[in-house]
């Protein structure tokens, strides 16, 4: 039978890997599922939140950015989808009140330079980047 | 006197035990630290082969794009050189054997007619460059001991802004990479353009077949895939020389505890040697004082 087997990965560690019966997520060219024997495929995901499917129920991961990759695993008939991204966390595991925190923090920072007319600073991008974080694992632990 | 000779010697026993309990102190630590910096190797694997899996796939779909970012380049005239070391010391040659191989890049790079710019990691790197007269550009400190993807990621843009600029043909790295716990070896590598492995991933279970599909298409996805996997490198090479750097230290400081063992060993000897005979001096003085008394008589 032709199963999905699915890795998160980021840089620190193999967030969490196994068999999936769908991953859903948006890439800058829209919204994608990928089913057991997904053609091969390479692409971009956007900052979002990532769902996979399994047997138990499913899994969401905040991604804040990254890839997937879809192809054949070492395992005859297994589809191996990989998601790397740079950070990433189960929204199971998202800390709310820090993520409240940061966000405002974030946002203190961006009307301060706002008001200076810093706004192409890089302490702003960052901030800005930031804040998108926070938002993301909000809205994201929220569902 | 010899009462004075056994006193000054009982004090370098002293200091020699106590800088012996520092150097077994670091030694321990540094052990703890081998086995968690290994293990984030090892976590950081997946991350890196599916990086490299994804580049060269892309790079397959796209040659003329690829031919940019991954090529070799021909006719360099500006090269950035990064050299990777510890911030502290006391680590055998973990530092230094960097810092040489570095310094020998930079005179090659030099005879050939490039212009070095110099980035360093770590203090000791910086320092090491200064003090000679050359110019750092910029040193990035306070994190080798225990990087994390964010300095990885901070440092990769700081150099891929003048590559892409154009100002810049190549960037060069110079790391020691963990070849295993056993084996630690300094090694240049080329960062940009990306230098792709001819083998790309050990066991890598992508069979190049050559119809993958790309979302978005192959060329945008290419130009926004570099500087990630530019950050990914430079994770893996901070990651590689802090494990490496902790096992230099441990080794180090081994090999200082026990030199601090027979340091002290031998001062021992000596100083009893120098108690007996200061004994043997006083008895002999009591005796010949005793024998010039009868003899008085």
């Amino acid at each position: 039978m032709a199963t999905l087997k699915v890795e998160i990965v980021t840089p620190e560690s193999a967030l969490w890997v196994g068999e999936a019966k769908a991953l859903v997520a948006r890439s800058s060219d829209g919204d994608f599922t990928i089913l057991p024997q997904h053609t091969d495929t390479v692409g971009d995901i956007v900052a979002g939140v990532v769902r996979v499917d399994t047997a138990d129920g499913e899994v969401a991961f905040a991604v804040h950015g990254g890839y997937f990759q879809v192809g054949p695993d070492e395992t005859e008939g297994v589809t191996l989808a990989t998601v790397l991204a740079g950070v990433a966390e189960r929204t199971s595991d998202i800390d709310v009140a820090r993520a409240q925190v940061a966000k405002e923090v974030a946002e203190a920072q961006i009307a301060l330079e706002t008001r200076n007319e810093q706004h192409d600073t890089a302490s702003h991008l960052l901030a800005h980047a930031d804040l998108a974080r926070a938002e993301l694992r909000l809205s994201a632990a929220s569902k | 006197m010899a009462g004075g000779q056994e006193r000054i010697l009982r004090r370098r026993i002293k200091s020699v035990q106590s800088t012996r309990k520092i150097t077994k102190a670091m030694e321990l630590i540094a052990a703890s630290q081998i086995s968690r910096s290994q293990a984030r190797i090892v976590a950081n694997r997946p991350y890196r082969h599916g990086m490299r899996r994804i580049i060269v796939e892309a790079a397959l779909a796209d040659p003329a794009g690829a031919a940019k970012l991954l090529a070799t380049p021909t006719d360099v005239d500006v090269a950035i050189v990064l050299v990777v070391t510890g911030d502290r010391g006391l680590s055998g040659a973990y530092n230094s054997a960097a810092l040489r191989a570095g310094e020998r890049l930079v005179r090659k790079l030099r005879a050939e007619g490039t212009h070095v710019r110099l980035f360093c990691i770590g203090k000791k790197a910086g320092a090491f460059y200064r003090f000679r007269g050359m110019e750092v550009e910029e040193s990035f400190v306070g994190f080798v001991d225990r990087p994390s993807f964010t300095d990885a990621r901070r440092v990769a843009s700081v150099i891929a802004a003048p590559f892409i600029d154009g100002e810049v043909q190549q960037v060069l790295l110079v790391s020691t990479r963990f070849l295993s716990a056993a084996t630690q070896a300094v090694e240049v590598e080329q960062l940009l353009p990306l230098a792709m492995p001819a083998v790309p991933v050990d066991n890598a279970p992508t069979k190049l077949k050559g119809y993958t599909e790309f979302e978005p298409e192959v060329e945008k996805l290419l130009t926004s895939l570099a500087p990630r996997a530019l950050e990914s490198e430079i994770f893996s090479a901070l990651l590689e020389g802090a494990a490496s750097f902790h096992v230099s230290q441990q080794r180090a400081m081994a090999a200082a505890t026990d030199n601090a063992d027979e340091l002290g060993q031998t001062l021992s000897r000596i100083m009893n040697r120098a108690r007996q005979d200061s004994i043997t001096t006083e008895i002999m003085e009591i005796v010949s004082g005793a024998e010039a008394l009868r003899s008085g008589k």
